[in-house]
């Protein structure tokens, strides 16, 4: 009998335990943060979105190849003799035109990987993190400042030049070399 | 023909139908719930025939008791995901017998009662009478379903506890 | 009166009634819905430090306007092997009875849905509909869940009315009289004319009363909170277990009705506490109105201190519900037959020997 009232009270007492608990955090202030209109500081060095800041890059590939997923593809073409691309901010000179690059963040794992190995300090991680899309295509990131035409016209230059310099080379050797070709067939 | 006749044949054509139904549908969940029908429309008349606190005590025991119980009854006896839990007919010819018979002791109690009339107008609260007449005049009958009542508890339990 | 004023505008009984019996819905349960669900995912989110819906309107004010317009878009998925007929009808049964309560609840001295002499008998009464709406909705869902659901429900339901009916009886008991209105008129004054205190009569019997009305309350509080489902008595919603129970299949405007009438419920067990133990609409302390001879603004007072109370209550269940964990099917039992249950008899007993003496 005693231990039926026990029960009863210890029952109800401990009801306004809890309630008395949770009336508190009533007025506790909320740990929520109302994301879209407030965020939080982000750590410094969060990798998030990458950035190439194409003024100071020289083509040279190594993040291309020091990434493990291969999301970043570059194509570069030669500039001709006479053509002055400038100079990157901490004063290396620039000898080839970038006429692609692309960075697939559909791919890219964050892993930082392509940031050390530049030696120009083009490309590095920003605290961009919204970037989520409907396509999967619009993810392919391009960096390049020239135009499409431009790229065009490089690589045509470039073509020619080439073409320019092997016509300047075999000039004298003319003959032998279409002979060559012609009897190849 | 005013409103209230109106409402008592809507009451009334609810509770007919309803058992028509109960007794005819081959589903006995459906037959358990046209009885609530049924039992929702007697409710209604005791309203209108100005016993509403038999209405209320209509609709306590036997939708919120004996309907449910039912419906638990049926539901926990049958394979309780199956839709269709049918009732067939049995036994014809006794079974028309039996209602015959019932029948016409009801008509004959029906037409040979001198029923009261009592002008239906009048609706006072039948709820303080009703407990007076229950506390007074008709004590001892009260007390003894009382007891009857306690009795079946009891043996309910004991055989429950078996 | 308000039944009066619209007779005179209409000139017809029937138009009449017709217009004060849906006044509750429009002027009360739909807006109090739309409010309740807003206060609950409130005050559960303050009470577990988040801050809840704050995008729709202020703080999220129109939260619960914006979820309806979803329900309403929301295409009516009926299952297939589903009982067709049952499934359409259970919704509108658990309104009913859920809606029919509110026709006895005394909002104010100038509106009562239909002053009946049985106010607190009916309310009891209509409210067995539910149980078999909810039975009805759990079987022809025909899933396991919603019928393990309806189960537990109809179960739990009819075991709480036992206490529920009981403490009710003490209360018919102390003031003879089962008009909710009258219940409501007799504890005028100030507070301490309340029925938990004892009651408007002054005497010795109302100090002894005291004790045992705080216990009475406390025994319909538990089980008007397991009469509508409410944790820490949700086993039949029991998401944990049973994904949410009796209306796990029910989706756009059914569910919005299964929701309704749950917030209906509520409201519904704590009016019936209020008008029962906390003095029904009157105010604690007097009305402006007398005060300032404005005998026209009594009626509004009143309404709004029935609802304030009302609300309060129903703050109260939200409170309990963050607070307690969900109880086992056997302890809820227990807790009906083996402790409100006979501590009710006791009571009764007991306040029936000091009102007889």
């Amino acid at each position: 009998m005693k231990e039926y009232f026990n029960n009863a009270w210890s029952a109800l007492y401990t009801i306004f335990v809890g309630m008395k608990i949770t009336f508190k955090h009533l007025f506790v202030p909320s740990v929520t943060i109302q994301y879209p209109d407030v965020k939080l500081q982000l750590p410094e060095r969060e990798r998030n979105r990458l950035y190439v800041n194409m003024d100071d890059c020289i083509g040279c590939d190594q993040c291309a190849r020091a990434c493990p997923v291969d999301c970043i593809t570059i194509e570069t073409v030669k500039s001709i003799p006479g053509e002055d691309l400038g100079k990157t901010s901490n004063g290396k000179k620039k000898a080839l035109w970038v006429t692609k690059f692309d960075i697939d963040f559909a791919k890219c794992c964050y892993c930082q990987l392509c940031v050390f190995p530049c030696p120009t300090e083009c490309i590095y991680m920003t605290d961009v993190y919204e970037f989520s899309e409907f396509e999967r295509n619009n993810l392919i990131y391009d960096f390049v400042t020239l135009t499409s035409q431009e790229r065009e016209d490089k690589k045509n230059n470039y073509a020619k030049f080439e073409a320019e310099k092997a016509a300047a080379k075999s000039a004298p050797a003319t003959k032998p070399i279409e002979n060559q070709e012609t009897t190849k067939p | 023909m005013n409103v209230y006749d109106l409402i008592f044949y809507l009451f009334a054509a609810i509770t007919i139908l309803s058992a028509f139904f109960v007794v005819t549908t081959r589903n006995i969940v459906y037959s358990a719930y046209y009885l609530l029908f049924t039992f929702f429309g007697i409710a209604g008349i005791y309203v209108l025939l100005g016993a509403d606190f038999i209405a209320m005590v209509q609709l306590i025991v036997y939708v919120g008791g004996i309907l449910i119980l039912l419906l638990f009854g049926v539901m926990l006896t049958n394979k309780i995901t199956n839709v269709d839990i049918k009732s067939g007919t049995i036994h014809t010819v006794p079974a028309t017998l039996g209602v015959a018979l019932f029948a016409g002791i009801l008509l004959a109690s029906m037409w040979n009662t001198n029923w009261k009339n009592v002008n239906s107008d009048i609706q006072a609260a039948s709820t303080q009478n009703l407990g007076f007449l229950l506390i007074h005049q008709y004590a001892l009958v009260f007390e003894l379903l009382g007891i009857l009542l306690l009795i079946a508890l009891i043996g309910a339990a004991s055989m429950a506890r078996k | 009166m308000i039944y009066d004023f619209f007779f005179r505008i209409t000139d017809s009984n029937i138009i009449a009634s017709i217009i004060q019996s849906l006044l509750p819905l429009f002027i009360f349960i739909l807006p109090f819905a739309l409010f309740a669900v807003w206060l609950e995912r409130k005050v559960s989110a303050h009470m577990q430090d988040r801050l809840g819906p704050m995008r729709v309107g202020y703080h999220g004010a129109l939260q619960t306007i914006a979820d309806i317009l979803k329900l309403v878009q929301k295409e009516d998925i009926i299952p297939n092997e589903a009982d067709k007929p049952l499934f359409n009808i259970a919704p509108v049964l658990v309104f009913i009875g859920s809606y029919a309560v509110f026709a006895a609840i005394p909002f104010s001295g100038a509106f009562i849905g239909s002053n009946i002499d049985l106010g607190i008998i009916f309310i009891i009464a209509a409210s067995g509909f539910v149980v078999a709406g909810i039975l009805m909705a759990g079987w022809a869902s025909n899933n396991k869940y919603s019928l393990l659901g309806a189960m537990r429900s109809a179960a739990q339901i009819i075991s709480y009315e036992i206490p529920t009916v009981l403490v009710v009886l003490t209360i018919i008991m102390i003031t003879g009289t089962t008009n909710l209105q009258t219940l409501s008129e007799m504890q005028t004054g100030h507070f301490w004319n309340w029925m938990i205190l004892g009651g408007p009569k002054f005497g010795i019997a109302k100090f002894i009363f005291i004790p045992f009305m705080i216990i009475n309350f406390i025994i319909i509080y538990i089980s008007t909170l397991a009469e509508v489902n409410r944790t820490p008595f949700d086993i039949p919603e029991a998401e944990s277990e049973l994904v949410s129970g009796y209306h796990t299949e029910y989706s756009g405007m059914k569910f919005a009705m299964f929701f309704l009438a749950e917030y209906a419920n509520m409201f519904a067990v704590s009016a019936i506490v209020t008008a029962l133990f906390f003095g029904g609409y009157q105010s604690p302390v007097g009305y402006l109105g007398n005060l300032f001879g404005m005998h026209w603004l009594v009626p509004i007072e009143q309404f709004f201190w029935f609802t304030a109370k009302g609300i309060f209550f129903v703050f109260v269940q939200m409170w309990l519900r963050w607070t307690l964990p969900r109880l086992r099917v056997d302890q809820l039992m227990a807790v009906c037959w083996k402790y409100l249950i006979p501590i009710a008899f006791v009571n009764l007993i007991i306040i029936g020997l000091i009102t007889v003496l």
